[in-house]
């Protein structure tokens, strides 16, 4: 397998008119998702207000819990997705709207899960019994125990604004119409340009055999860019940017606005003209505040989440040892509010956390949901997500980034002689956590020489082996940026995620590319 | 499971309901499936995930104008709901000439789907079997690999997946039928260790038939290729010839199906444009899109618009002979849809995809391309191959593993190290092409070798 980040550009484009489509918001519908909450996830809301009613849910834990499972729980999801789509100068738009019940029992560590698409109370409790009998193997006759439910409470909160719903569907395409037309005049060498709007609306109701009950609903917004240029020689390039976060439109201001995504996919895409393939070997890299962090979630977050680290990931028993460069400090914070990778309750109703991974090089913890935590004998972290009600939730990062340094950006470029200097992460990157072997495809890059940023140049990636690689890191700045991502984290289910880190400096990095061989002018990469 | 006549009277249902409502044309598309994933782990059961369902998506086109719509309530208040707010929506769409929906002209569905069962590839024992013994197979591919030999420590993922689906496609031009498709498969990741060494190695297969699926092999691969890959180091930068393994090379044709996707050459984001009856390949390279390849994972009597599926010559002996259309993209180039729309559920729309893309095996065994090189690169594992091409310039970078070739002969495993160049260069720069085609999933590819590839390792 190896856990791959799909956020190529392929797969974005894709998403328009492949995945999730969008939704004509059905206004009664949209109404119930966003009725006096604010999009927040509220513990004061009356089990009333569930999807679901409370006898329903409590029903169907106790079944779930019948034949001696250990634990089970209830997930209730309704979303809708509303897509605009600019491609070709045409702008379309896409609707989709699901829901379902996920049940899902532990039983001696094993998980045995299935969902039904009805929220009719006799298709939850046969679907319950279904996935009690499967858990039960046959052994263990009924307990009958009566589970209560007491509704969580979170200070979190991700209100929105606008609301989706107070956005005419015309005044969408409108705006994508300015959109699309910006980008098409920006240059005379542009031949292509494609954008979406994507809007997600989740609500989803929690109950589980811990006697806990969360209603929580989320709206996470995001926006991409794509800009095809073409010169008099026929060399083709493609710029992107994208963003997302969870709020509404108002949050797209400054240098997050779309008006700056879509220049900043052109003006990717015809420095790419300009560029000189990328040098390869070992140098010394430096990596740009923000979007770069996709490395460190490929290099070492996705080895330190519990399902893999019990499997034998390379951080496995790696708690207490040094697993980066002294100074180094990672995080995974799931309360940062906007950002993709947060929420007031995972998916399986744990508050989130501040996870410190890693602090000052040393290993701390590990992402933990309830049941591979548990194998683990650590507590959930808060970190147990699922794509939808179609999965049972495992491990996932939310917001991974590195902590800030002392040096400045200019004093980490100034002390490099050769390397290249990453602003752009392009395609997204994947990791073998076996090996600890990771990839991260580069966007946009330049050349350092001698302490300058000089030429932009093209098709570089980046690679390397796990802690060997945040072992290498040699300088940290000043400028953490955490970057509001509309990646998508796709370890065998997709989830928002988010990215930051300050500008750092990386010794033990390969550098591919098709350009000259580089060796590290420095003495000795790391 | 069994074909529901209430699905086919929803889906002409929900197109008679958009005609009502003013649509020019509507499709409706409903998928019924029934899917099993088991997981094991440590030779225990870690997950079981059992799934059946069911879900539609309309198109309605009206003035030129397509909108799309999905949803997995399946009432008739929820149909009229859904396509209520598709036509408050379309009014404002941009209006596109080449919008079509299928007509009579495309007659697949006519008859019985058994009358088409030379196009269908379907195995009812794969929903028939028992979720036991499933885990069963599940725990034996994970054991074929734990027992592989002393050096494999350990399995990352074993997980065994089905499903089998009943599709459902109405629309107003009159057509309406449905037909089953089903499909099973594995993967296994295992890790193999040697003291402070850790390799890993993976294998994936999916086949239309459950009797053809052999678990244990699967288990077997994946670790016989961590344990070959122990001491594995990285080589110096240089610039060498290189072989490449069938499953990287099926990598490689699903990104340059993406490039031969009309609809991207259309819209000036393939290289491939205007270039048709030119020289795109080396002579021997001959590559096919196979819509009714017999067993094939991807074979079905239409597409996901209704248009039967079809064999497309794409590269023939090097030379581009065509690209793979849907409807939209037939009629803007005015030509025929060669039944290239793919839907991967009822909740997508779909797009150009391959079917069953293969390239065209040559007479060499394996070992004869080997031999003829004193010292190359052959390639077994490609990492984050989708972030490492640039799918506009054909440039690419990709980090990768595999095996030193000396002397005619696979010798030491290496890591650590990337490959790079141009796909456009590479497939011209093809010198042999193995008898071994091989499948993966719906792609297959025999052992290759090009002349040459830069390689990004150590200082040397």
């Amino acid at each position: 397998m190896s856990e791959g980040e799909r956020i190529s550009r392929r797969e974005f484009l894709g998403a328009g008119s492949v995945g999730l489509g969008s939704l004509a918001l059905s206004p009664v519908l949209l109404e119930m998702l966003l009725a006096g909450t604010g999009c927040s996830a509220r513990g004061d809301r009356a089990l009333a207000d569930f999807m679901v009613p409370e006898e329903v849910l409590k029903k169907a834990v106790g079944l779930l819990m019948e034949r001696r499972a250990s634990f089970a729980d209830v997930f209730v999801e309704r979303a809708i997705v509303d897509l605009v789509e600019s491609d070709d100068r045409k702008i379309n738009t896409s609707t989709r709207i699901e829901k379902g019940v996920g049940l899902r029992a532990v039983k001696d560590g094993k998980t045995f899960y299935a969902y039904t698409n009805s929220f009719d109370p006799e298709q939850i409790y046969s679907t319950a019994r279904y996935v009690a009998d499967a858990a039960a193997q046959g052994a263990g006759g009924p307990e009958g125990k009566v589970f209560n439910l007491v509704p969580q409470d979170s200070k979190l909160a991700f209100p929105i604004t606008p609301r989706p719903s107070e956005v005419a569907v015309e005044k969408k395409i409108q705006m994508f119409k300015m959109l699309t037309d910006r980008a098409w005049s920006a240059d005379p060498r542009v031949v292509q340009v494609g954008q979406f709007m994507r809007e997600t609306i989740r609500q989803v109701n929690i109950a589980t055999s811990s006697e806990k009950a969360v209603n929580q609903t989320l709206c996470l917004t995001e926006f991409m860019a794509s800009t095809h240029v073409k010169d008099k020689e026929g060399s083709l390039q493609n710029g992107f940017d994208m963003r997302g976060a969870y709020a509404g439109r108002d949050f797209f201001t400054g240098e997050n606005s779309f008006e700056t995504i879509v220049d900043t996919s052109v003006g990717r895409a015809k420095r790419l003209l300009e560029a000189v393939d990328s040098p390869r070997g070992v140098f010394p890299v430096v990596l740009a505040a923000g979007e770069n962090g996709v490395l460190f979630h490929e290099s070492c977050g996705h080895g330190m989440e519990a399902d893999l680290v019990f499997k034998g990931s390379n951080y496995k028993d790696q708690i207490g040892m040094q697993t980066a460069s002294k100074g180094v400090t990672l995080i995974d914070d799931g309360t940062l509010r906007f950002m993709p990778g947060s929420y007031a309750f995972d998916d399986e109703g744990t508050p989130p956390e501040r996870t410190v991974l890693i602090e000052d090089g040393i290993q701390k913890s590990y992402l933990c949901d309830l049941i591979w935590g548990g194998k683990l004998g650590m507590k959930s972290t808060g970190s147990g997500r699922r794509e939808s009600f179609k999965y049972p939730p495992i491990p996932r990062m939310r917001n991974t980034f590195i902590d800030k340094g002392a040096l400045s950006k200019e004093e980490i470029i100034g002390a490099t002689k050769r390397g290249i200097y990453v602003t752009a992460v392009g395609g997204g990157g994947q990791v073998d956590v076996i090996t600890g072997n990771f990839m991260m495809g580069v966007g946009e890059a330049f050349l350092i020489e001698d302490g300058k940023i000089t030429r932009p140049v093209k098709g570089a990636t980046l690679s390397g082996m796990g802690i060997q690689a945040m072992k290498s890191i040699d300088m940290i700045g000043n400028d953490l940026q955490i970057f509001p991502s509309a990646g998508r984290c796709g370890k065998m289910q997709s989830a928002p995620v988010g990215f930051g880190m300050p500008t750092i400096r990386v010794r033990g990095i390969l550098v591919g590319g098709n350009g000259e061989a580089w060796e590290d002018k420095e003495g000795g990469a790391r | 499971m069994r074909a529901n006549r209430d699905y086919m009277d929803l889906a002409l249902l929900a197109v008679d309901r958009a005609r009502k409502s003013g649509a020019d044309v509507a499709e409706a598309y409903i998928s019924d499936a029934e899917s099993v994933q088991i997981s094991v782990s440590n030779r225990q059961v870690e997950q079981v995930n059992a799934v059946r369902e069911a879900g539609i998506g309309l198109r309605l086109l009206k003035d030129q104008k397509m909108v799309s719509g999905s949803t997995n309530e399946l009432s008739r208040e929820a149909m009229r709901s859904l396509v209520a707010d598709l036509m408050r929506k379309v009014p404002f769409h941009t209006a596109d000439e080449y919008h079509l929906i299928t007509g009579k002209e495309s007659p697949a569905l006519e008859r019985p789907w058994s009358t088409y069962a030379d196009a269908v590839t379907y195995d009812p024992r794969i929903a028939e079997i028992p979720v036991q013994e499933k885990i069963r197979l599940a725990l034996r591919m994970e054991e074929a690999g734990l027992g592989f030999s002393p050096k494999v420590s350990g399995s990352m993922m074993v997980v065994y997946q089905d499903s089998t689906s009943f599709l459902y496609l109405a629309n107003s031009n009159g057509i309406a039928g449905w037909f089953p498709t089903a499909g099973c498969g594995g993967g296994a990741e295992m890790a193999a260790a040697d003291g402070s060494d850790h390799q890993s190695g993976s294998h994936f297969k999916a086949v239309a038939l459950y009797a053809d699926f052999d678990a244990q092999e699967v288990g077997r691969l994946a670790a016989e290729k961590a344990v070959k890959m122990l001491g594995a180091k990285p080589i110096a930068s240089c610039e060498i010839p290189m072989v490449i393994a069938p499953e990287v090379g099926t990598e490689i044709f699903a990104f340059l199906a993406g490039m031969l996707s009309a609809d991207e050459v259309q819209k000036g984001r393939s290289l491939f444009a205007g270039k048709l009856e030119s020289q795109v390949a080396a002579g021997s390279f001959t590559l096919v899109d196979d819509g009714r390849r017999k067993g094939g994972l991807a074979t079905a009597p239409v597409d996901g618009e209704g248009v039967p599926q079809q064999t497309t010559p794409l590269i023939v002996n090097g030379v581009l002979k065509g690209y793979l259309y849907d409807n939209y993209a037939a009629k803007k180039g005015k030509t025929r849809s060669t039944g290239n729309r793919s839907r991967g559920s009822y909740g997508s729309s779909g797009s150009i995809g391959p079917t069953n893309l293969y390239l065209q095996p040559g007479a060499a065994k394996p070992e004869e391309i080997f031999a003829g090189i004193k010292r190359g690169f052959y390639l077994t594992q490609a990492i984050g191959i989708f972030a490492g091409i640039n799918t506009a310039s054909g440039d690419f970078s990709i980090p990768a593993a595999g095996f030193l070739i000396e002397q005619g002969k696979i010798s030491k495993p290496v890591r650590g190290i990337s490959i790079g160049g141009n796909l456009f260069a590479l497939l011209k720069s093809v010198d042999a092409i193995g008898a071994d085609l091989t499948w993966f999933q719906s792609l297959g590819c025999p052992t290759f070798s090009v002349a040459g590839v830069t390689i990004g390792g150590v200082a040397s």
